[in-house]
């Protein structure tokens, strides 16, 4: 049994941290703002093509992995500008229709300009094939998307807990009205953590495309397990959405070995246990959303 | 007690209000009124994952619908389509369905990709009583268990496509086969398929992963596939979800060390994998490019893939034909039976062999509706050939319809259509 163990404990902790880096940029925004963003999937999907159209003209994968996030966070700035301000403070239901509505549209245009089918993307050739661990395989790119959610969690980290505005974003997140009377202009801040928020949705999308397909909807079936990893690790927590990931991807992996039908539907309850037991999520603080 | 005036500019705004609402509607034309025009529905995806194949479907049946309607149309009436996107889901297919005929008088519907709403529409049909050409939907209950006298089928069956490929992978493969298997009846009935294939030719069935219709990743599965060691990867999933089964077995370097094949590879999805995840023997409906199924340079099949490249400005897939064979016997059959009425054209159907946009002759067979037409078996091409990039397929194979295809006796058991007094 073990050497069937193994294998799919790894491939839990590959996949779990997958699911983490979709899901921490969600955490993030609802986080501060309370946007509930039905469009973090459709954000992802922009990600991938980004990196479509970069890798077309001959663009460096190192370059990618920085120009796509950015180039989204950019179509986030954007959206953050003219649709999303007028809504904070608002009762979450609105901005929840507006990027639910926001992704709508986004398929259709993707739809409009890449078309209907999907297109390929591929690893680039130094991350392609897999790291022997003795009796399986494990393929490079999994690898490469663990390492790469470890570098931007622990910069997100040290951007939150060692410069002014992270402390500043943190302050906001407890006391929204305190620290804007302290001189703070907390519509930037808002920004930037949208912005924030979008570019790892961005990363999460580049990551997604290398290894799954691209097509107009592709990122809205990863939304799901980044609602469920952010539920089950708690609102607003980095490492929430960490220990979320990790446990949604070792159970979905673990359920293939015994039972993989019901693979999908382990997260779900997975999720149903944890607010019984503990709503706030494993490490979410209590009564973030009033 | 309140008193609330009102001025005459709101009776003036309510007026026009209420003008606006319930009196223009009534100067529209609504479609399939008009005696010059004949309605059919199409009950196609335009979102989801199946969005796809279902635009393919739809760019094949408007070039048999253009081609009707300039020799005169049917009976001299104009040829329309509506088109309903059917969002991946059976019970919205069925209320798009019953709107299409009821509300927008298409006497036909034509479509489905997912063959749960097949079988939702095809009932919904049944008790509407027009008929339901099935363009895209596989599943063998179509014309099995749950056939009926409305209902044709385009696209081969489940066990057509089982038995066309079965024999030919496990020749070239071996016998220690490992299935992944999308849960639900398109899925299920591709096993049962494999499993006869499996009895007759002493295959064994290492393993059969039943997956969910929403699962992304698979790389869950190919750990233990990769731990299985089997002869050959069988992947019967479709959609995105075989692109993602392929493109993640290439990533864990399965494609390279086990065979992979299948019943069925649409163009469309090979097209979505990088070329190191284009690999494998797959069971292929119709070919754009190759003797085998389109015939010699200027046959109709060679004619309809060179317009339609001319039209759309892309390569023809299977979907593509299966649209244009769609519309094409729809229309033909009302043309024949002179006649909208569904009784008369599925009669004038039935049995009735055509020649069309593939090899040889074809019939839809009177016990079970489903369209006997030969299937084939292609190995891909991960660069395509010179020239011609969309060029994906080697087909390396024809199997004709009655010999992959269930015998009229065994249908009989399980399929008896009876017809409406």
């Amino acid at each position: 049994m073990l050497e069937h163990l193994a294998p799919q404990i790894v491939n839990g902790l590959m996949l779990g941290a997958f699911y983490a880096s979709v899901a921490i940029g969600l955490s993030l925004i609802m986080n501060l703002t309370g946007v509930i963003n039905m469009a973090h999937g459709s954000l992802l999907t922009l990600g991938g093509y980004f990196a479509f159209m970069l890798a077309a003209i001959g663009t460096p994968f190192a370059i990618v992995l920085i120009a796509a996030p950015i180039l989204t966070a950019l179509v986030g700035l954007a959206i953050e500008r003219g649709l999303m301000r007028p809504l904070y403070g608002r009762d979450p239901l609105y901005s929840l229709l507006l990027t639910f509505g926001l992704s709508l549209i986004a398929e259709e245009v993707y739809r409009l300009i890449w078309g209907s089918n999907g297109v390929p993307v591929s690893a680039p050739a130094a991350l392609q094939g897999g790291v022997s661990f003795g009796s399986f395989q494990v393929p490079t790119i999994q690898l490469f998307t663990a390492a790469v959610l470890v570098i931007a969690m622990s910069a997100l980290w040290l951007f939150l807990n060692r410069t002014r505005f992270g402390l500043r974003l943190r302050a906001a997140v407890q006391d929204t009205e305190m620290i804007a009377a302290l001189g703070t202009n907390t519509q930037v801040l808002y920004m930037v953590n949208f912005c924030l928020g979008v570019l790892l949705a961005g990363l999460a999308g580049v990551l997604a495309a290398t290894q799954l397909g691209l097509n107009p909807t592709s990122g809205n079936a990863l939304l799901m397990p980044a609602f469920v990893t952010v539920i089950v690790g708690g609102m607003g927590s980095l490492l929430g959405a960490l220990a979320g990931g990790l446990l949604i991807g070792m159970t979905i992996s673990l359920m293939t070995l015994f039972f993989p039908a019901a693979s999908d539907v382990s997260m779900y309850v997975i999720m149903a246990v944890i607010l019984l037991i503990r709503p706030r999520g494993l490490f979410g603080e209590e009564g973030l959303f009033g | 007690m309140l008193h609330r005036t009102i001025s005459r500019k709101t009776v003036l705004k309510s007026a026009v209000a209420a003008t606006t609402a319930f009196g223009i509607p009534a100067f529209l034309p609504r479609i399939g009124d008009a005696a010059a025009e004949l309605a059919i529905g199409l009950v196609e995806p335009t979102t989801g994952i199946y969005a796809t194949y279902g635009e393919y479907e739809r760019a094949g049946i408007a070039m048999a619908v253009d081609e009707w309607n300039a020799r005169g149309g049917v009976m001299g009436r104009k040829v329309v389509t509506v088109a309903e996107d059917d969002a991946n889901d059976p019970g919205v297919g069925v209320q798009k369905a019953r709107k299409l005929v009821q509300q927008d008088h298409c006497v036909a519907l034509i479509g489905t990709i997912n063959s749960g709403i097949s079988l939702s529409v095809s009932g919904a049909a049944n008790s509407l009583g027009v008929m339901f050409m099935d363009s895209g939907g596989h599943t063998d209950d179509v014309t099995g268990k749950n056939c009926n006298w409305n209902t044709f089928r385009v696209c081969h069956s489940t066990w057509m496509e089982t038995h066309a490929t079965g024999v030919d992978l496990a020749q070239r493969f071996g016998k220690k086969w490992y299935l992944i298997t999308p849960d639900y009846a398109f899925g299920h009935s591709l096993y049962d398929g494999y499993v006869d294939v499996a009895k007759k030719l002493g295959v064994e069935i290492i393993a059969n992963d039943l997956v969910p219709l929403t699962l992304t990743d698979f790389s869950p599965v190919l750990t233990k596939v990769q731990a299985a060691k089997p002869s050959l990867l069988i992947v019967l999933n479709q959609g995105d979800q075989f692109v993602n089964a392929l493109k993640q077995a290439s990533a864990f370097g399965i494609a390279k060390s086990t065979p992979i094949g299948g019943p069925q590879c649409e163009l469309e999805a090979v097209e979505a994998l990088p070329v190191e995840a284009r690999v494998g023997f797959w069971g292929v409906e119709w070919y754009y490019d190759s003797p085998l199924s389109v015939g010699p340079a200027g046959t109709p099949g060679r004619k309809f893939a060179a317009d339609y490249k001319k039209r759309y400005g892309k390569t023809a897939s299977a979907r593509s034909a299966f649209g244009y064979i769609s519309m094409d016997r729809v229309l033909w059959s009302m043309a024949e039976a002179k006649s909208t009425d569904a009784l008369k054209t599925c009669r004038a159907l039935e049995n009735s062999k055509f020649n069309s946009i593939f090899q040889g002759s074809a019939y839809f067979r009177k016990e079970d509706h489903q369209l006997m037409w030969p299937m084939l078996i292609g190995e891909i091409q991960p660069n395509g050939t010179p020239g011609d990039k969309d060029n994906l397929f080697k087909i390396i194979g024809s199997q004709p319809a009655d010999k992959v295809e269930q015998t009229v006796a065994e249908k009989a058991k399980v399929c008896t259509i009876t017809y409406p007094s």
